[in-house]
């Protein structure tokens, strides 16, 4: 199908904006396939949502240790997914800091059995789509599940002949198609105004910073990306971007940036991911560094220096 | 393969390429009302005022404050008989001004919702005091180019609890006041 209209449609889902542009032949062709796209991260968001007692994530997070529970094939490839990018990054990223959020005040308190203390590894996967967790942990799927809806919404464009698209759920961005899309940025201290990242097409990218989400608590700024290790809070000055080939893995490696940015070359390359990450220097300017599983770039000054990708 | 999606870029001179602010038209009036009620055959304007009376009604029923003194509400027929109720409504956020349609089913239950237009606003500087202190006099230096061709922006996470807001409110108005 090739591009006669362009369709652009949004609504309010996975707690942000999800906005879907495509072209197609037939605008009603292109409207249903829009329709779908949204019932998918509609699908995604009531299975997964960490708010929603009744998801099929509260479920799970409200079974008593030991117990195996069958969930959904998605739910099962979510879980999956987080696991790998945890055993990657050594539990740099970690699906269960969710009682960290709730006390920052990030996420309800549903009163699951006990404390949520445990890591990642007490979460084992079973065949046929069952799910052991091996102590009272609360998981939540706030950093890899919208990437994983924004995958999903392309893929069902796709299907129903869609050949140009772009999904993109608060910033959890995916291409569709050879033309190339500009992607911009927040500024990591100005959130309102944009600066050009990249030009993208077959590919996602996701950005993380605290710029919308940072508050206070106790005194101190605090945002919901934290390091699992340290349970220290990240992204209060700095903005991190992830490309890679799917959008779930440059949600959920936005997290290991953002915790270890010396450290994350491995892990990119792993995934065959890049990242960029933006710091505000001294002078007020925006400083780039690229992260890329095969060479590191050296911070360049904004200015008149390009900085070119390999 | 490894590089197929990603274009070589200019990453230098274009982050000096700063906006001041990122608007979106996605549907107009009569286009939303055709997307969320396909078989209608008419639309009956029929704006509800909304008295001191009303909004304390509507308040106490969303928990959702009242702002405006009146609001645009569509009897939505099909074949002489009524489909539901189609409401256009506006949510302003920290940062963002947002018209969205609400579609009500007869009994009151949402069938759908639609963003019409969002619009990122000025003004940040005052509203983003508090977050920029911590950063003691720190000021964005870049120089201000104005770029109008802004159309995806990663890293956005705007909350949308206004709208979630919005939506109860225009529940609590039809109960009170379309039922």
């Amino acid at each position: 199908m090739s591009g006669e209209f362009a369709l652009r449609r949004a609504r309010p889902l996975l707690g942000t904006l999800v906005e879907i542009g495509l072209t197609a032949d037939d605008a009603d062709r292109g409207q249903q396939a829009i329709n779908a796209a949204f019932e998918q991260v509609a699908r995604i968001q009531r299975l997964m949502s960490f708010h929603d007692p009744a998801s099929e994530l509260s479920r799970l997070n409200g079974a008593m240790p030991g117990e195996v529970l069958s969930v959904t094939p998605e739910l099962y490839a979510v879980l999956s997914a987080a696991l790998r990018f945890a055993h990657l990054s050594d539990g740099l990223f970690d699906p269960t800091v969710a009682p960290r959020l709730c006390t920052l005040g990030y996420l309800p308190r549903h009163g699951f059995i006990g404390d949520g203390v445990g890591d990642w590894r007490d979460i084992e996967l079973l065949p046929g789509n069952r799910v052991c967790l091996h102590r009272p942990l609360h998981l939540d799927l706030g950093g890899i599940a919208k990437g994983y809806a924004v995958d999903r919404a392309l893929a069902c464009l796709r299907e129903r002949g869609i050949d140009q698209a772009v999904v993109n759920a608060g910033g959890d961005l995916a291409v569709l198609g050879e033309t190339a899309v500009p992607v911009h940025v927040r500024h990591p201290h100005d959130p309102i105004r944009y600066l050009h990242l990249a030009e993208l097409r077959r590919g996602a990218v996701a950005s993380s910073a605290g710029y919308f989400s940072a508050r206070q608590h106790l005194g101190a700024w605090v945002t919901p990306l934290l390091n699992p290790r340290s349970q220290a809070c990240l992204g209060l000055d700095v903005s991190i971007s992830v490309f890679a080939a799917d959008c779930m893995t440059a949600d959920a490696l936005t997290k290991v940036v953002a915790a270890d940015p010396d450290g994350a070359d491995a892990v990119l390359a792993s995934c065959a991911a890049h990242a960029c990450v933006l710091r505000i220097d001294e002078d007020a300017a925006v400083m780039p560094t690229w992260l890329s599983g095969r060479a590191w770039r050296e911070p360049c000054a904004v200015g008149r220096e390009a900085v070119r990708r390999v | 393969m490894q590089n197929n999606w990603f274009i070589p870029l200019l990453a230098a001179p274009a982050l000096v390429c700063v906006a001041p602010s990122y608007a979106a038209q996605y549907l107009t009036i009569e286009q939303a009302q055709k997307l969320m009620f396909p078989n209608a055959d008419g639309f009956a304007a029929q704006a509800v005022a909304l008295d001191a009376r009303l909004k304390r009604a509507i308040k106490e029923r969303s928990g959702v404050a009242v702002r405006n003194d009146s609001q645009p509400v569509w009897r939505v027929q099909a074949g002489g008989k009524q489909l539901g109720w189609f409401i256009v409504d506006e949510v302003i956020g920290k940062h963002e001004f947002i018209t969205y349609a609400l579609a009500l089913d007869m009994s009151g239950a949402i069938l759908g919702v639609e963003i019409m237009d969002y619009r990122e606003t000025h003004g940040h500087e005052v509203r983003n005091a508090k977050w920029r202190a911590q950063f003691k006099g720190k000021r964005a230096g870049e120089a201000f180019e104005l770029d109008e061709d802004i159309q995806n922006i990663s890293g956005a996470t705007l909350s949308c609890k206004h709208i979630a807001d919005g939506a109860k409110r225009l529940v609590a108005l039809y109960e009170a006041a379309l039922r």
